[in-house]
C-alpha cells in the first residue's frame, strides 16, 4: 500500500481542488456538544476534533427517505435522484467498518442498487481519532482499519500521514500532486507507531466480544431481557443511531392530482413498537424484550456467524444516545455476569409488570 | 348530484377549527382536493350544507356539550367511514384534562358559576370515539400538511389508509438532535406520537406532548426515569396530563395506587 505525507496546511487546498468534482461532506460542530456530517460549502464549517456524530455517515449513502420509482397502471419509472458524486471525508475506522459491513450487507444475498449505486459513486476518506469514555472498537477490533477506504489520513503533530487505499483515492492524490510528500521516513513510521500505542492504551471500555456470541445463546431467557424490556422507551434511537442497522419500509404514497403513486423507501427501527405488524394486525415482537433480544441477537451472534464479525463496531453510538442506559456496554457486561449500574438495572426495584 | 366522485363532510366540534384551517391552508392542492372529491359539508369554507348521505367524515373537536353528542351520532350515521383530526378528537384535547367528574364540576363551576345554560347541556369534554366507532385517526395539533393530504389522496383513490405510529424521537434523531432527556430536561418525544417534525427538540425546547400519546409508549419507565432525574411527582403527572385527554387515565390511576 502506497502511503504518502500531507503537511497541515495542504489539507484545505487538497479539499478544495476535490470538491470540485464532487459533494464534499465533513463533520461539523452544531452548538457545543454535537457533531453532524453535511454537505461542505465553505471549509471552515469542518471540525475534524470530533469523536462521534448523532448519525453514522450511511445518512449520506441512503438518507432517512427516498423515492425508488413511480408507478401508475401503465409505466414504471425508477427514481436514482439520491444518488450523486460525493466525497466524505473524516470518517472513523468504527464507521469504515460500519460501511464495510453495509457493503457487505446489500450485496451478500441480494444486491441493493438503491445502497450501491449510491456507494459506488462515494468516496471515502478516513481520519485519525481519539477514544473517549463511550468508545468500544477496540474491543471489537474496528479501531484500525486496513481496508474499505479510499484515502486514510492520520495526523501527527502537524503532518499528515496518508494511507491510499483505492485507484480512485491515488486519482485524488494525483489531482494535486505536488501538495503530497512521498518521502515517508523511519522516524514518521516510528512516531505514528508509538501514537498508536498511546491511543490503545487510552481506551477506557472493555468487552469480551469473544464470548458475547455464546452467552447470547446460553442466557436467551436471562431475566436481564425482562429488566430491559421494562425500561425501554420504544423509541427507536439506538438503531436509527447504529452504524450497522439498515432495516427500511416501504410506503407507497399515491400523488394527489397524478395517476401515479410515488413508493417511497424510509429507514425503520426493529425497536419500534409497529415494526414487526404484519397484514390483518399481527405483531410477532410485539414485547419489548423481545425486540431487544433480537437486536442485541444481530448485534453479538448473527452478524458473526454471517460475515465473520460482530454487527457492533464498537462506535459508543448506542450508549451516548438511550435515555435508559440500555446499549452493548451495559447489556454485554451484564450478559458476561457483572452487576452494571444503569437505570434500567435500578427500575427493576420499583416497578412489576 | 352523482358524479362518481366520493361525497366528503368536514365538522367541527369543540376546538380552535384548526384542522379544518390547516385543510384550507394547503394552497397549492385545494384544487385538486375540491376537484378529486364533492364537498358536502366545511363550514369554515362554504355556509352552504347539505344532509346527503356521505363516504367520508372528517372531525374535529372533542365532544363538550350534549347537542355535541346528537351531531356526532348523526354524522356516524350519515357517513361510511369517519376519521378522527387532530388531538381534540382523538385524545380529548386540553380541554378533556379534567377527567375526573368531581374536579371536572368544580371547574365549571368555576368558569360558569350559576349562570343556566339554554340551548344545550355542558358534559365533559371527550373524544369522539368515547362515543361513536372511528375507523382511522390523525392526530396533531394542528394536524400536519403531510400526513393530511397522504391520507387524504390514499382514500380517495380507494386506498385503505396507512397508519404507522412511531414517537417523537424517530424524527428527532433524524434531526440529528442530541437527546434533552440524556441532558436532565424532560422530554415527553417518546410517549408523543410523531408527526411534527420534532419541531421543539430541533429548538432545544423538550416535546411537551402536542400530539398526543403514542401506541405503545411506556409510560411507567419514562415516569420513573423522570422521577429520578429530581422532577416532582405532580409536575411529571400533570406534563402528562396537559394533551393526553382521557387516554391516560388509568395510567395515572395505576401511579396512584403504587404511590400509596
Ligand atoms: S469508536 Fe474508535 S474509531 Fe470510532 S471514534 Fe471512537 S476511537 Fe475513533
Ligand atoms: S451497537 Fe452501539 S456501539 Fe455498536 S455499532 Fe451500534 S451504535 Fe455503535
Ligand atoms: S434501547 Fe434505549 S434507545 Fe433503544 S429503543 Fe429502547 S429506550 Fe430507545
Ligand atoms: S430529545 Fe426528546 S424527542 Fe428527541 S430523542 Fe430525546 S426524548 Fe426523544
Amino acid at each position: 500500500m502506497k502511503i504518502v505525507k500531507l503537511k497541515k496546511e495542504n489539507l484545505f487546498p487538497f479539499l478544495e481542488e476535490i470538491s470540485k468534482e464532487a459533494d464534499l461532506w465533513a463533520p461539523t460542530k452544531v452548538e457545543s456538544d454535537r457533531h453532524k456530517f453535511q454537505a461542505i460549502d465553505d471549509l471552515d464549517q469542518i471540525d475534524i476534533e470530533y469523536t462521534r456524530t448523532i448519525l453514522p455517515p450511511r445518512k449520506i449513502i441512503l438518507p432517512p427517505t427516498i423515492n425508488m420509482f413511480q408507478a401508475s397502471d401503465k409505466e414504471y419509472k425508477e427514481d436514482f435522484s439520491h444518488v450523486s458524486k460525493k466525497i466524505i471525508f473524516g470518517i472513523h475506522p468504527c464507521d469504515l467498518h460500519g460501511l464495510l459491513i453495509m457493503d457487505n450487507f446489500f450485496t451478500h444475498e441480494f444486491y441493493d442498487p438503491y445502497y450501491m449505486e449510491s456507494r459506488k459513486n462515494t468516496l471515502l476518506l478516513g481520519h485519525s481519532c481519539w477514544p473517549d469514555e463511550n468508545c468500544l472498537c477496540k474491543s471489537t477490533r474496528t479501531h484500525i482499519i486496513k481496508e474499505g477506504y479510499d484515502l486514510f489520513f492520520s495526523k501527527i503533530d502537524d503532518t499528515y500521514i496518508v494511507w491510499i487505499g483505492s485507484s480512485k483515492g491515488d486519482d485524488l492524490i494525483r489531482a494535486k500532486e505536488d501538495l503530497f510528500e512521498e518521502d515517508i521516513s523511519d522516524k514518521d513510521i516510528k512516531k505514528y507507531t508509538e501514537w498508536g500505542d498511546e491511543r490503545d492504551k487510552a481506551f477506557q471500555t472493555e468487552i469480551n466480544f469473544d464470548s458475547l456470541r455464546d452467552l447470547m445463546e446460553l442466557k436467551y431467557d436471562d431475566p436481564l431481557w425482562k429488566k430491559v424490556g421494562n425500561a425501554c422507551l420504544a423509541c427507536g434511537s439506538c438503531t436509527n443511531v447504529c452504524p450497522t442497522c439498515n432495516c427500511y419500509n416501504i410506503q407507497d404514497r399515491p400523488v394527489l392530482g397524478e395517476n401515479y403513486s410515488e413508493i417511497k423507501r424510509c429507514w425503520d427501527a426493529c425497536t419500534l413498537e409497529n415494526y414487526s405488524e404484519v397484514a390483518g394486525g399481527e405483531n410477532f415482537r410485539e414485547k419489548r424484550s423481545d425486540r431487544l433480544k433480537l437486536w442485541y441477537t444481530h448485534k453479538f451472534q448473527v452478524y458473526i456467524t454471517e460475515y465473520g464479525k460482530p454487527g457492533c463496531v464498537g462506535c459508543g453510538r448506542c450508549i451516548s444516545t438511550c435515555p435508559v442506559d440500555i446499549n452493548v456496554k451495559t447489556v454485554g457486561k451484564s450478559l458476561d455476569g457483572e452487576k452494571v449500574d444503569s437505570f434500567w438495572n435500578r427500575l427493576d426495584k420499583e416497578v412489576t409488570k | 348530484m352523482n358524479n362518481g366522485k366520493l361525497k366528503i363532510g368536514i365538522f367541527e366540534l369543540t376546538g380552535c377549527a384548526g384542522d379544518a384551517l390547516l385543510i384550507l391552508d394547503c394552497e397549492k392542492e385545494l384544487l385538486d382536493i375540491f376537484k378529486a372529491v364533492d364537498i358536502q359539508v366545511f363550514l369554515m369554507a362554504s355556509s352552504e350544507v347539505t344532509d346527503e348521505k356521505l363516504d367520508i367524515a372528517l372531525v374535529e373537536g372533542s365532544v363538550s356539550t350534549e347537542k355535541e353528542i346528537e351531531e356526532l351520532k348523526d354524522i356516524r350515521e350519515r357517513a361510511e367511514v369517519v376519521v378522527a383530526i387532530g388531538i381534540c378528537a382523538t385524545v380529548g384535547g386540553i380541554q378533556a384534562r379534567f377527567t375526573d367528574p368531581k374536579e371536572w364540576e368544580n371547574k365549571y363551576k368555576e368558569v360558569y358559576g350559576d349562570i343556566e345554560m339554554t340551548h344545550t347541556k355542558a358534559v365533559p369534554s371527550k373524544p369522539i370515539d368515547a362515543y361513536i366507532t372511528v375507523d382511522t385517526y390523525l392526530p396533531g395539533c394542528p394536524i400536519g400538511k403531510d400526513q393530511f393530504l397522504n391520507l387524504f389522496t390514499r382514500v380517495v383513490k380507494g386506498n385503505l389508509p396507512e397508519r404507522y405510529p412511531r414517537p417523537v424521537c424517530v424524527t428527532c434523531k433524524y434531526n440529528e438532535n442530541d437527546c434533552l432527556l440524556n441532558k436532565g430536561i424532560a422530554c415527553l418525544g417518546p410517549l408523543t406520537e410523531d408527526g411534527c417534525g420534532s419541531i421543539c427538540p430541533n429548538h432545544n425546547v423538550p416535546c411537551f406532548g402536542c400530539w398526543g400519546p403514542v401506541e405503545g409508549a411506556n409510560l411507567t419507565s419514562e415516569y420513573h426515569l423522570l422521577q429520578e432525574k429530581g422532577f416532582d411527582i405532580e409536575a411529571i403527572k400533570k406534563q402528562m396530563a396537559n394533551y393526553s385527554g382521557t387516554k391516560l387515565v388509568e395510567f395515572f390511576k395505576q401511579l396512584k395506587k403504587e404511590s400509596k
